[in-house]
């Protein structure tokens, strides 16, 4: 009986560190919320120009559909090609490894390559594309690595069926197995989105300014950001906390409903799939 | 050695047959043509400050931009005196939460509770420093009886918030991959549920539990925004240099708050991206080693299955 105590307590013991994690989440969320009365319609459809956050909301959305456009692509095909075609031997390894590499660089120095290069050495200047070029930088290992998740699910059979029907191994792939993994792909987009939507470093050199004119014309001027000016309001402005939790609470809100919206989906589409456990 | 020589030309000639394989192996080896990228361009920027400074650029003592002088000893003495004592926090916090989620928790619970530390894990870091200025910042100056708040032990406990996700996720996924035979085994001999934790799971996952605190530390080492924020941004070694409650400037928020001013071409600018080169290297080989740690685990693990 002792004994079993004892076994309690030890796991009870190994529980109160999670308890930390929660407190933590509720102590964010909390601190955050304490700053809901400062949003309203109006601070969210006003121009910058007048004191609201209108364009920073849409500079924003404008990052990151753009990266997730290029990052979207490019990391499924990669994935297709890690897990459908790619030859067991030392390059696929490398390959695979670099991926890795890539999601470890700390951002601000994909910040500082994204200025070196895409703003000077491909001359787009601290501009919109910069920006979305050095987040899809940041997308990309989560694309891949989701992706490839989502693909090795679907049983090898079903691209087998097509195999056998004379397909190629192409129009099997992108028929069978691609199809039948888009929603995992999609998530894992989501997933790359949510977690470059908050992000500052990367574009602080790259794509954003403190005040724009409006939104930008074309993918070739500056934009404005949510968590970029979140930033430059705490660093440099030191504006009164009451419109600082305003943009905190917008960007917090965006960036947890593309992570739940996510998690749910792919919650849903395991439960709807059968072969999906 | 025979297969190994027929394997390449095999491999490119599929390559040139379809161009479709063309395409998918070009988007497949994007990541590595951007890190050579990355290198070949921070290396090239960085170099008029190598070559002015050579190893004092990271030896030396003092970084003050307005005598150019750039040594940027301080700087990486405060990023690992910030990551180490965030690390000390969040790697029993994060293992002993992965042991009680794998092994204890109910499995209705466990979704839930894995998408809850997957939203902490999303939450901007910009978010994290603001929420660390106003509240924690003051705190712990009230605490210590100090006129501000922002110093390591701050940057530190936020660090430290940060890199519990990151820990718990991967130590997690090393935990429950513990094959279930072996557990099985061992409470089939009458070991209990903690013996078979302490005996069995811990031993066979020791490897990947470093390589996930590895990982950790290569995210905190690399996280700007936030730190920047708390800090308290002075270049000096703090008195003595285990003072918690001193200021600090870490290398990245270094880099965030001086490139702006930073004229391209001048030596500032070139020291900056010194500074990205060092980080570049760290965390480059942070992660290979973490990597080869859980490759060379899972294999042994495999060998004697």
């Amino acid at each position: 009986m002792n004994g079993i105590v004892k076994e309690r307590l030890i796991f009870a013991t190994l529980g109160i560190p999670m308890l930390f994690c929660l407190l933590a989440f509720i102590w964010i969320v909390g601190t955050l919320l304490t700053g809901i009365g400062t949003v309203n319609w109006k601070l969210l459809t006003t121009s910058v120009l007048k004191g609201g956050i209108f364009e920073m909301i849409i500079g924003t959305m404008y990052l990151l559909l753009g990266a997730a456009g290029i990052a979207g692509p490019i990391g499924v095909l990669a994935a297709v090609y890690l897990v459908e075609y790619a030859p067991s031997g030392k390059l696929t390894r490398m390959l695979d490894q670099s991926i890795n590499n890539l999601a470890g660089v700390p951002s601000v120095v994909i910040g500082l390559f994204g200025y070196t290069f895409f703003c000077r050495q491909l001359s787009l200047g601290v501009s919109l594309a910069a920006g979305w070029l050095t987040l899809a930088l940041m997308m990309l290992p989560i694309v891949i690595r989701g992706t490839e998740e989502a693909i090795k699910m679907v049983p090898a059979s079903f691209k087998e069926a097509a195999l056998a029907l004379g397909a190629t191994r192409w129009r099997a792939v992108s028929s069978t197995t691609l199809s039948a993994s888009m929603p995992g792909i999609v998530t894992s987009v989501i997933l790359g989105m949510a977690r470059v939507a908050g992000e500052t470093a990367a574009i602080l050199f790259t794509a954003c300014v403190s005040v724009t004119r409006g939104l930008p014309r074309s993918p070739f001027e500056p934009v404005m950001a949510l968590s970029y000016n979140l930033f430059v309001q705490i660093v440099a402005l030191g504006t009164p906390a009451q419109r600082v939790f305003g943009i905190a609470l917008v960007l917090f809100s965006i960036v947890a409903s593309l992570a739940i919206f996510a998690i749910i989906l792919r919650t849903h589409y395991r439960r709807k799939q059968p072969w999906l456990r | 050695m025979k297969h190994k020589m027929l394997k390449t030309p095999k491999f490119f000639k599929r390559l040139k047959s379809q161009p479709i394989e063309v395409i998918l192996f070009f988007c497949a080896s994007f990541s590595i043509i951007v890190l050579f990228l990355m290198l070949l361009f921070t290396v090239k920027e960085g170099f008029f400050a190598f070559s002015k400074f050579g190893l004092n650029l990271i030896l030396g003592q003092r970084w003050d931009t307005n005598r150019n002088m750039y040594g940027a000893f301080p700087l990486i003495y405060s990023s690992f005196m910030v990551v180490s004592g965030a690390l000390m926090i969040s790697v029993p916090l994060g293992v002993s939460t992965s042991i009680f989620i794998v092994e204890v928790m109910p499995f209705s619970l466990r979704d839930i509770f894995k998408s809850t530390i997957e939203l902490l894990a999303s939450i901007p870091s910009v978010i994290y420093g603001f929420i660390g200025k106003i509240t924690l910042a003051p705190f712990i100056a009230s605490l210590f009886g100090l006129f501000s708040g922002e110093n390591a032990l701050t940057a530190s406990l936020i660090l430290a918030v940060m890199t519990t996700p990151t820990i718990i996720g991967i130590s997690g996924e090393i935990i429950a991959a513990v094959p279930k035979d072996y557990k099985e085994a061992a409470l089939a001999l009458g070991a209990t549920k903690w013996q078979t934790v302490k005996g069995i799971v811990l031993p066979l996952s020791k490897s990947g539990i470093l390589a996930s605190v590895m990982l950790g530390f290569g995210r905190a080492i690399g996280e700007t925004i936030a730190v920047l924020m708390v800090a308290g941004n002075v270049a000096k070694i703090p008195t003595p240099p285990w003072n918690y409650l001193d200021p600090v400037y870490p290398v990245t928020a270094v880099i965030a708050m001086q490139m702006g001013e930073a004229a391209v071409g001048s030596l500032e600018y070139s020291a900056l991206f010194g500074l990205g080169l060092i980080l570049f290297v760290i965390t480059f080989i942070v992660n290979t080693l973490a990597d080869l740690i859980v490759k060379k685990g899972s294999l042994k693990r495999g060998a004697k299955l």
